[in-house]
C-alpha cells in the first residue's frame, strides 16, 4: 500500500474551473549516488567517485543546473565530459514545457548510461516536497524548489555515506540567475553560473565555446541594453497569454513560418487548420525574427497595404548589419496583392543545429564570426568563436540561441565541426544532416534481430506457405539494382483466364513488431538514395540478400495472385505468403529485349509478352479514368571507381517494360488497398493524393496562355486531356515543360491512417483511383511493411500486435514517415545538386536550356540535358538594375534587352561554370550566351553540343 | 510538447503514484441511522456514499415482483458539486441511467436474493465529489453498506480500473489520466472467487494488451478487497466491544 | 456503535443484566469460507457453495449443537439482528408520557442488543403489576424519563408493542428525582432521592444483580 500523506494541490485552469489534484509524497525514491549507504538501490546512477578536474571545484562533485541552464546550455551538458548530474523532476517538467527538442535531448542523456544523468523526482519525495507560498511567483517557487532539493541532496549524502574512505561528495548547483545563486550561496550551497564553471574545467576549452550566448546571467531580459548600435531593429513580441488570446478572439492567427528560398526577405505562413490559407509577408520589420518552421502567429495587414511577391530572387549578401531594405517595388496592380501579415510574435521555436561554413572576417584576431547555413531559408547567424582560424574552410554545425531586437541576426554557439568544404564525404553528411535523415551504421541491438546465415527455408516454413516454386516467376529492375522486392508471373488458365501474380518479398517474416530492427526501420522511414551511396533502412544481409528474390534462388514472398480475363478485368482476387524461386531477375532492357526477340518461347518471355500486352490495356483504362502523366527529370551519374567523381552524366531512359512493371504494381496496391481497409477500416494505412486547390494551377495556366494554349485544371481529367493537347510545332519540348511544371502545381501525395480522414478525402488525384497505398516495395519503405503486416493479418497468416490497430499511433507513423519521404526525396536531389556541381568542375559547358520562370530581376532556366535549373541574374540583386539591360514586363512576365526578349519556353543557351571565387560556399553559376545581348551575355565557347533533349521519365 | 505526461519515465504518475498503486482508501460504515444500512467511501479525491433500504415489500409497481426472489432497485446520482463545473442534472440523465443499470446487475449477482421472495431491496448511491473510478466507488461504497445492512451476499464486490496510457498499464485510473483518452477497464468482482461480475471498457484495446490490464486491475480489485475487509472486521468488532465492553 | 440520541446514558445495571458469557467470537465476513459440510450444516446466514459453507453476512459465527442430529449448526450472527422486539422478549424502554389509563415509552434495548432506534412501546394500566390491577395509578408508578424493564406482550396495533411489567424483576431500573439525582430504590413502590431524602413512588424492578 500506500505509504505516504494525501497533499490537495489547488490550481486555477482557465476561467473559473477549480482542479483539485492528489499529490502523494512517498519515501521510497532514491537518491540514485553510488555513494549513498542509505538508500536501498538497485542501480545507482550517480558514481560514487565522481571526477572532473576543475580549478573551481577541486572536489568530487554532482551537479544541478536549473531549468534555464538546461534549456539553453544544453550543448554543454551534452558534451561526454559533463557527467554525474541530478536533473530535478521540476526542471525536467519546465523544460518539457518550454521545448520539446530540449526535453528529447534531456531524456536522451539520462538513458545514457555512459552519462550518468540521474533524473531525481522531488516533487514526490517526502523531504524535497516544498509548497508554494502566497504570492510567490512560480519563478521564485521553482527556484526555491531546486534550492531545497540541493540542499537535502548535500544534507543527504553528508549523512549516509558509504563508508569513511570515500571522498565527501558535494552538489554544485548550477544557474545563471544572480538572485537565485546569491540566495543560494547565502544558505550555504555552491552555486556557480555554468561560464563560471565550464571557464573553470581543466582540459576542456572547447566547450567554453559551446555556451550559448544568451543571457550572460546578468542582463535582465526586460529590456535588451543595446551593445553597439543603441538601435531596436525589431518589433516587439508579445507575450503568449496575449497571442492566446488574441488568437481565440480571432484578431490574431496561429501558423507555421516559411521562409522563401529564393529572397530572403520574405515569407509565407501557413495557416494551422486551413491548409490551403496562407499569408504573405514581406520585409524585416514585418518578419520580425522568425526563422523557418517556426510556429508564429500573425496579424493580417488592412487591404491597402497588402502586398505582392516581389518575383525577385535575393540573398542575403553582405554581413554587414546595415537594416536598409533592397526595394521590393511597390506592387503596381492591386489586382496582384495578396493577403499579407506582419508577425507579431513567435509560438514555438523549431530550430535545430544548422549546417554550414563560416563568413570570413577581415580581422584575425575577432572572435564574433558570422555563420551562413547550408539552408537558404535560414538567417545568418553570429556567433563567437576563439578557433575561427581552424574554422575556415570547414564544414560546422551551429545552434541558435536567441535573437535579440538589436541585432540584425540571431545569435548561436558553435558545436562541431564536419569536415572540409567540397570534400565529398563531409558534403554527403552535410545533407544527410540538413535532411535530418538518420545514417549512423546500425546499432547491435539492430543486428543481433537478423536471421543467422547460411539462411535456408526449412520445413515448417514450407508448411505454412503456398509452393509457388514452380511458377515462372521473374523480377524486372534497373540495372545494378540488388534490392529487388517485386517479381511478376503470368499463366494462362484452362479455363481461358489469365493468372497474374505479383510476388513482394516477405519481409515482415523476418522484420518482427516492436523489435529494436523494427523500432529502426520505422524511425528510417524509407531507404534514401543518393548518387553515389544508398542509405538503407534495413541492414544489408536483409535488403540485399535474404528479402531480396533474386534469380534462381528460394525466397519467401507475399503473392497477390489474380485471375484475370483476356481484356484484363479481375475475376478474382488472392493473397497468400508463400514460397518461389524467380527464374530470371532481368533488367528493363533484357526484358524488353526478350519480348521484342521473336524466336524466344520460353515460359517467361511468354509470360513477359502476357503481361506487357495487359499493361497496354491496364494503362489506357487508367489514363482515360483522368490519370496525370506528369514529367521529371532523373539524371544517373558515372562514376568513377577510384576517386568516386562523377565523371559523366545520363538521364534515366524509360521502356515499354517500365510501365508494364508499374501497372502491375499499381494494380496490386489498388487491391491490398481494398482488403485492408475492408478489413480495418479505421486503423488502415493508405495513401492520399488531394487535388490540389485552384490556385496552384494559376502558373500553369498563365504559363500556357503566353504560348496561345488553354490548360483545363477543373478535374485530373481535364487537366490530362489538355496536357496531351497542348503541343506547339517545332517546339518538341513544350510539352515535356508544361508538364514539369504541372508537377510543381501538385500537392504532396501522403500517408495516412484511414479511422483518422472521411472516406472522400481517400481519393488519389494523380492516379484517379479512390484508394491507394503502398505495398509493393517493402524492404525500402516503412509504410510497405505496415502494410504487409494488416494483410498478413486479414488472411490469418499472422497475428496483430497493438500498435497495429491503434489509429493514432498509426498516424504518428505516417507523419513520420510522411516526413522521412520529403526528407528523402530532398536529399535526393541535393545530391543531385552536389554531384552536378563536381561534375562541372574545372569545366566550362555550354548547353541548350529552356527559359521555366521569368522573375523581376532574373530568370530560371531548365537543363534538361542534365536535369537541373539554375538562375540567372539579369539585375543586381538589390533590385535596383541600373546597370542591366533587361526592362521586366510583369504582365506577359518578359525581360527585354534591346530586340532581345527573354519569355517562358525560350530556348536559350547558356554556360555553366562553377563559382570558385567564393571558396565556402560553392555554387554552380549560369551565364547566357545565345540570345545575345551585348554586354551581359558571355561568348560561346567553342565546343560541340548538340544532343537532344532524352526521353524523359513518365511519373505517375 | 501538447499534452501531460501521464507517466513518467522514472515510473511516476501525475499524482505521484507508481502504476500500480491505488489511490488512499478512506471508509466508514454505518454513517446514517435511518437507513437499513449505509457506508462512505474515498479513493482518492473521489467520494461516495451509499445508502440500502430493505428488504422490503415491494412498493411501486408491483409488475416488478419476482417470486422467486427479491428485486434490487439501484440509483445512483452526482452531487451537483460533484464536478470542477456546477452539474444541472443529478440524475437521470443516459449516463447515471447507464450507471443505475450496471450497479443493479453488479449486485443482483452477489446478493443472495433467493432468500427474500417477493420483496426490494434499494441501493441508493451519490458520488459527492467525482474525480475517476466513479463506478468502482460506487460499487465499493454499496458492498459495505449491504453488508452494513446484514443483507446476505455471496461475496464482497470490489471494483477497479485500470488504464492502458503511454504503453503501460495504470492501476485505479484518476479523472486526468481518464481524460488522456486512453482505452481502460472497469472491473467489479468477487476477490475471494476472482469471477467477474461487471466489465467494461471504453474503447478499443488490443488483445495481447488486455491481459496484462486485465490482471492489473484483479490484483486492484483484491487491493481494495484487503482494504475493504479490514474496514467491516474492526466495524464489526467495534460494535460488539461497544456492546460488551463500557 | 450508535445509540439512540435522547439515550444519554444506558444505565449500568441493564447493560450488566444483558450481558453475555460469550468468549470472543470469530468475526466472519461475507463470501468467507467456513466449514466443510462434511463438518458442519447451514444455518441462517450461511450459504452452501461447492461443498463449502461460506458466510454471507459480517457477524460472528456460532456453531450450536441440536438434539438428534450428528452435525452442529454454523450460523453467523449479526450484532443487530434480532433487534425486534417479540413476544415474551424481555426489552429496556424510556418512558415518554403518562396518562391515566397508560404510558408510552420508547423501547431501546432488546434483550442484550441495542437498538438503532427505538421502537415504541405501550404499558396500560392493567399491566403494570400482578395483583391489586383495579387500585394501579399511573402516576404513582411511572414518570417521563424513567428507564423502564419490561416484557412483549403482544405485537400489539401497527405501530405500537403492548409491554407489561407486571413481575417482581420488572419495572423502573433508573429513575431521576426532582432535584435531578439518580434515586435509590427503598421499596417495590418507592425510591428515594439522595440529595434531598424526599420519596417518590414508583413501580420499582428487583433487579436481580449478577445473576450469572
Amino acid at each position: 500500500m500506500l505509504k505516504s500523506k494525501t497533499f490537495v494541490k489547488k490550481t486555477r485552469k482557465g476561467g473559473v474551473l477549480k482542479v483539485v489534484r492528489e499529490h502523494y509524497l512517498r519515501d521510497d525514491i532514491w537518491c540514485g549516488s553510488a555513494a549513498c549507504g542509505g538508500c536501498p538501490q538497485d542501480r545507482p546512477v550517480l558514481e560514487a567517485e565522481p571526477e572532473i578536474d576543475s580549478t573551481l571545484c577541486g572536489f568530487p562533485h554532482y551537479l544541478i543546473p536549473d531549468t534555464n541552464v538546461v534549456l539553453h546550455q544544453m550543448d554543454v551538458l551534452a558534451d561526454s565530459a559533463i557527467r554525474n548530474v541530478i536533473i530535478l523532476q521540476t526542471v525536467q517538467q519546465e523544460v518539457r514545457h518550454r521545448s520539446g527538442t530540449t526535453y528529447q535531448r534531456l531524456r536522451d542523456q539520462s538513458n545514457n548510461a555512459d552519462k550518468h544523468f540521474y533524473v531525481f523526482t522531488n516533487e514526490h519525495h517526502r523531504e524535497t516536497y516544498t509548497e508554494r507560498e502566497q504570492g510567490e511567483s512560480s519563478n521564485d517557487y521553482n527556484d526555491r524548489v531546486i534550492r531545497v532539493a540541493t540542499r537535502w541532496y548535500n544534507k543527504h549524502l553528508q549523512e549516509n555515506r558509504k563508508d569513511g574512505d570515500t571522498p565527501k561528495v558535494k552538489v554544485v548547483l548550477l544557474t545563471n540567475d544572480r538572485e537565485n545563486r546569491e540566495k543560494a550561496q547565502k544558505e550555504g550551497l555552491l552555486a556557480y553560473t555554468v561560464h563560471q564553471y565550464v571557464k573553470a574545467l581543466k582540459g576542456n576549452p572547447e566547450l567554453v565555446d559551446r555556451l550559448a550566448q544568451v543571457d550572460m546571467g546578468e542582463s535582465t531580459d526586460s529590456d535588451i541594453k543595446n551593445e553597439a548600435t543603441g538601435r531596436v531593429l525589431f518589433p516587439e513580441h508579445l507575450p503568449l497569454s496575449q497571442l492566446q488570446t488574441g488568437i481565440k478572439s480571432g484578431r490574431y492567427l496561429q501558423g507555421s513560418f516559411m521562409a522563401s528560398r529564393e529572397n530572403y526577405l520574405e515569407a509565407n505562413v501557413l495557416v494551422h487548420g486551413d491548409d490551403s490559407r496562407s499569408i504573405f509577408i514581406q520585409g524585416h520589420a514585418h518578419l520580425n525574427r522568425a526563422v523557418n518552421e517556426d510556429v508564429v502567429a500573425i496579424e493580417m495587414l488592412p487591404e491597402d497595404q497588402w502586398k505582392c511577391p516581389s518575383s525577385m530572387v535575393l540573398q542575403d549578401k553582405d554581413g554587414d548589419e546595415e537594416t536598409s531594405e533592397p526595394d521590393l517595388g511597390s506592387p503596381k496592380g492591386r489586382s496582384n496583392a495578396i493577403p499579407s501579415g506582419r508577425v507579431v510574435g513567435v509560438i514555438k521555436r523549431n530550430w535545430r543545429p544548422y549546417c554550414g561554413v563560416l563568413q570570413p572576417s577581415g580581422i584575425k584576431e575577432a572572435t564574433r564570426h558570422l555563420f551562413m547555413p547550408a539552408e537558404r531559408k535560414i538567417p545568418k547567424i553570429r556567433i563567437e568563436t576563439r578557433q575561427a582560424e581552424s574554422l575556415q574552410g570547414q564544414r560546422i554545425v551551429v545552434s541558435i540561441d536567441g535573437w535579440p531586437r538589436n541585432s540584425r541576426y540571431p545569435k548561436g554557439h558553435f558545436v562541431r565541426k564536419l569536415g572540409e568544404v567540397g570534400d565529398k564525404d563531409t558534403e554527403n553528411e552535410v545533407l544527410l544532416l540538413e535532411h535530418d535523415v538518420p545514417h549512423q551504421p546500425f546499432s547491435q541491438a539492430v543486428l543481433n534481430c537478423l536471421p543467422s546465415t547460411p539462411w535456408g527455408i526449412t520445413k515448417e516454413d514450407l508448411a505454412c506457405r503456398e509452393d509457388l516454386r514452380d511458377i515462372p516467376i521473374c523480377s524486372v529492375d534497373p540495372p545494378g539494382c540488388t534490392d529487388i522486392d517485386d517479381a511478376l508471373h503470368y499463366v494462362e488458365k484452362p479455363n481461358g483466364n489469365i493468372e497474374v501474380g505479383v510476388h513482394i518479398a516477405d519481409v515482415t517474416h523476418f522484420i518482427r513488431p516492436n523489435t529494436a530492427l523494427d523500432q529502426e526501420a520505422a524511425n528510417r522511414g524509407n531507404t534514401v538514395y543518393l548518387c553515389d551511396k544508398r542509405i538503407d533502412m534495413v541492414p544489408e544481409l536483409l535488403s540485399s540478400n535474404i528479402c531480396s528474390l533474386r534469380g534462381k534462388e528460394e525466397r519467401f514472398a507475399f503473392s497477390c495472385i489474380w485471375e484475370m480475363t483476356k481484356d484484363a478485368d479481375i475475376v478474382s482476387t488472392r493473397f497468400c505468403k508463400s514460397v518461389i524461386c524467380s527464374k530470371a531477375a532481368l533488367t528493363y532492357a533484357e526484358a524488353q529485349m526478350m519480348i521484342d526477340d521473336k524466336n524466344r518461347n520460353d515460359p517467361v518471355t511468354v509470360g513477359l509478352r502476357g503481361l506487357n500486352a495487359l499493361a497496354k490495356i491496364l494503362k489506357k483504362r487508367r489514363i482515360d479514368a483522368g490519370a496525370l502523366t506528369l514529367a521529371s527529370i532523373e539524371v544517373r551519374f558515372h562514376v568513377d571507381s577510384e576517386t568516386h567523381d562523377p565523371i559523366d552524366l545520363e538521364t534515366k531512359e524509360l521502356r515499354e517494360t517500365n510501365s508494364m512493371v508499374e501497372e502491375f504494381m499499381l494494380l496490386a496496391n489498388i487491391s491490398v488497398a481494398k482488403k485492408i481497409l475492408s478489413d480495418f477500416p479505421s486503423c488502415a494505412m493508405l495513401r492520399r493524393h488531394p487535388q490540389p486547390p485552384p490556385s496552384n494551377y494559376d502558373i500553369l495556366i498563365k504559363a500556357g496562355k503566353s504560348k496561345g494554349v488553354d490548360i483545363e485544371t477543373d478535374t485530373s481529367k481535364a487537366l490530362a486531356v489538355s496536357l496531351d493537347q497542348a503541343t506547339i510545332p517545332g517546339h518538341p519540348y513544350f510539352n515535356t515543360l508544361l508538364r514539369i511544371i504541372s508537377t510543381r502545381c501538385m500537392m504532396q501525395a501522403l500517408y495516412f491512417c484511414s479511422g483518422t480522414l472521411p472516406e472522400s478525402d481517400y481519393f488519389h488525384y494523380g492516379l484517379a483511383t479512390p484508394i491507394y497505398t503502398h505495398f509493393t516495395s517493402p524492404i525500402r519503405r516503412y509504410s510497405d511493411i505496415i502494410v504487409h503486416r494488416l494483410l498478413a493479418v486479414c488472411i490469418n497468416a499472422d497475428k496483430s500486435y497493438p500498435d497495429l490497430l491503434d489509429k493514432y499511433k498509426s498516424q504518428a507513423l505516417c507523419n513520420n514517415l510522411n516526413f522521412r519521404h520529403k526528407m528523402a526525396q530532398y536529399a535526393g536531389r541535393a545530391s543531385v545538386e552536389l554531384h552536378t556541381q563536381l561534375f562541372f568542375k574545372n569545366k566550362v559547358t555550354e548547353e541548350e536550356g529552356f527559359v521555366l520562370f521569368v522573375r523581376k530581376n532574373a530568370v530560371q532556366v531548365l537543363i534538361p540535358k542534365f536535369g537541373f535549373e539554375g538562375t540567372i541574374f539579369l539585375k543586381s540583386q538589390d533590385g535596383r538594375g541600373e546597370d542591366s539591360p533587361f526592362v521586366f514586363n510583369e504582365e506577359e512576365s518578359s525581360q527585354t534587352a534591346g530586340e532581345v526578349k527573354l519569355r517562358m519556353f525560350d530556348r536559350v543557351v547558356v554556360q555553366i561554370t562553377v563559382e570558385t571565387s567564393h571558396i565556402q560556399h560553392q555554387k554552380l553559376r549560369i551565364r547566357l550566351v545565345k540570345p545575345q545581348v551585348p554586354g551581359f551575355t558571355v561568348p560561346p565557347v567553342d565546343t560541340s553540343n548538340s544532343a537532344e533533349p532524352p526521353v524523359k521519365k513518365v511519373k505517375t | 510538447m501538447a499534452g501531460l505526461e501521464i507517466i513518467s519515465d522514472q515510473g511516476y504518475r501525475i499524482d505521484g503514484r507508481r502504476s500500480s498503486e491505488l489511490r488512499k482508501v478512506c471508509a466508514r460504515m454505518g454513517v446514517f441511522t435511518q437507513a437499513d444500512g449505509s457506508a462512505y467511501i474515498e479513493q482518492g479525491n473521489t467520494k461516495a456514499l451509499a445508502t440500502v433500504y430493505g428488504p422490503h415489500e415491494v412498493r411501486k409497481g408491483r409488475g416488478k415482483i419476482q417470486h422467486d426472489r427479491a428485486v434490487v432497485n439501484c440509483q445512483f446520482s452526482m452531487a451537483t458539486f460533484s464536478t470542477g463545473e456546477r452539474k444541472s442534472r443529478p440524475k437521470g440523465d443516459r449516463r447515471s441511467q447507464e450507471m443505475s443499470m450496471h450497479l443493479r446487475q453488479t449486485f443482483e449477482a452477489v446478493i443472495v436474493t433467493e432468500l427474500f421472495p417477493r420483496s426490494q431491496i434499494d441501493i441508493y448511491v451519490q458520488i459527492l465529489q467525482a474525480d475517476g473510478g466513479n463506478y468502482c466507488a460506487c460499487v465499493n461504497a454499496a458492498t459495505l453498506a449491504v453488508i452494513d445492512a446484514g443483507i446476505p451476499m455471496k461475496d464482497y464486490v470490489c471494483a477497479c480500473t485500470a488504464g492502458f496510457i503511454q504503453d503501460s498499464p495504470l492501476l485505479d485510473i484518476s479523472y486526468v489520466e481518464e481524460s488522456a483518452g486512453a482505452p481502460f477497464l472497469t472491473v467489479a468482482m468477487m476477490p475471494k472467487s476472482e469471477q467477474i461480475v461487471l466489465l467494461e471498457m471504453n474503447s478499443r484495446l488490443h488483445a495481447d494488451n488486455m491481459e496484462k490490464v486485465l490482471d492489473l486491475a484483479t490484483q486492484g480489485c483484491k487491493d481494495v478487497f484487503a482494504v475493504l475487509d479490514r474496514h467491516v472486521r474492526d466495524h464489526v468488532s467495534e460494535s460488539h466491544a461497544l456492546m460488551t465492553a463500557s | 456503535m450508535i445509540f439512540c440520541s435522547d439515550t444519554p446514558h444506558l444505565p449500568e445495571v441493564a447493560v450488566t443484566i444483558l450481558s453475555t458469557n460469550m468468549a470472543a467470537p470469530r468475526v466472519c465476513v461475507p463470501g468467507e469460507r467456513l466449514f466443510s459440510t462434511a463438518d458442519c450444516e447451514a444455518g441462517p446466514g450461511t450459504y452452501v457453495h461447492h461443498g463449502y459453507i461460506y458466510s454471507c453476512l459480517a457477524g460472528y459465527m456460532h456453531k450450536r449443537k441440536t438434539e438428534g442430529k450428528e452435525l452442529s449448526i454454523v450460523e453467523v450472527i449479526r450484532q443487530k439482528e434480532d433487534a425486534v422486539p417479540r413476544i415474551g422478549s424481555i426489552v429496556t424502554a424510556k418512558v415518554t408520557s403518562v396518562s391515566g389509563r397508560m404510558c408510552k415509552c420508547a423501547i431501546t434495548c432488546v434483550e442484550r442488543t441495542t437498538l438503532r432506534e427505538p421502537f415504541r412501546g405501550l404499558i396500560r394500566k392493567e399491566d403494570v403489576r400482578a395483583t391489586e390491577k383495579d387500585r394501579v395509578e399511573m402516576y404513582k408508578c411511572f414518570r417521563p424519563g424513567d428507564i423502564v424493564l419490561a416484557r412483549v406482550l403482544s405485537l400489539g396495533d401497527a405501530n405500537c408493542y403492548l409491554l407489561s411489567t407486571a413481575e417482581n424483576e420488572l419495572g423502573v431500573v433508573l429513575a431521576l428525582s426532582e432535584a435531578g439525582a439518580q434515586m435509590v430504590p427503598v421499596s417495590w413502590c418507592d425510591m428515594q432521592c439522595p440529595k434531598t431524602g424526599s420519596k417518590e413512588f414508583r413501580k420499582v424492578a428487583k433487579v436481580q444483580l449478577q445473576q450469572e
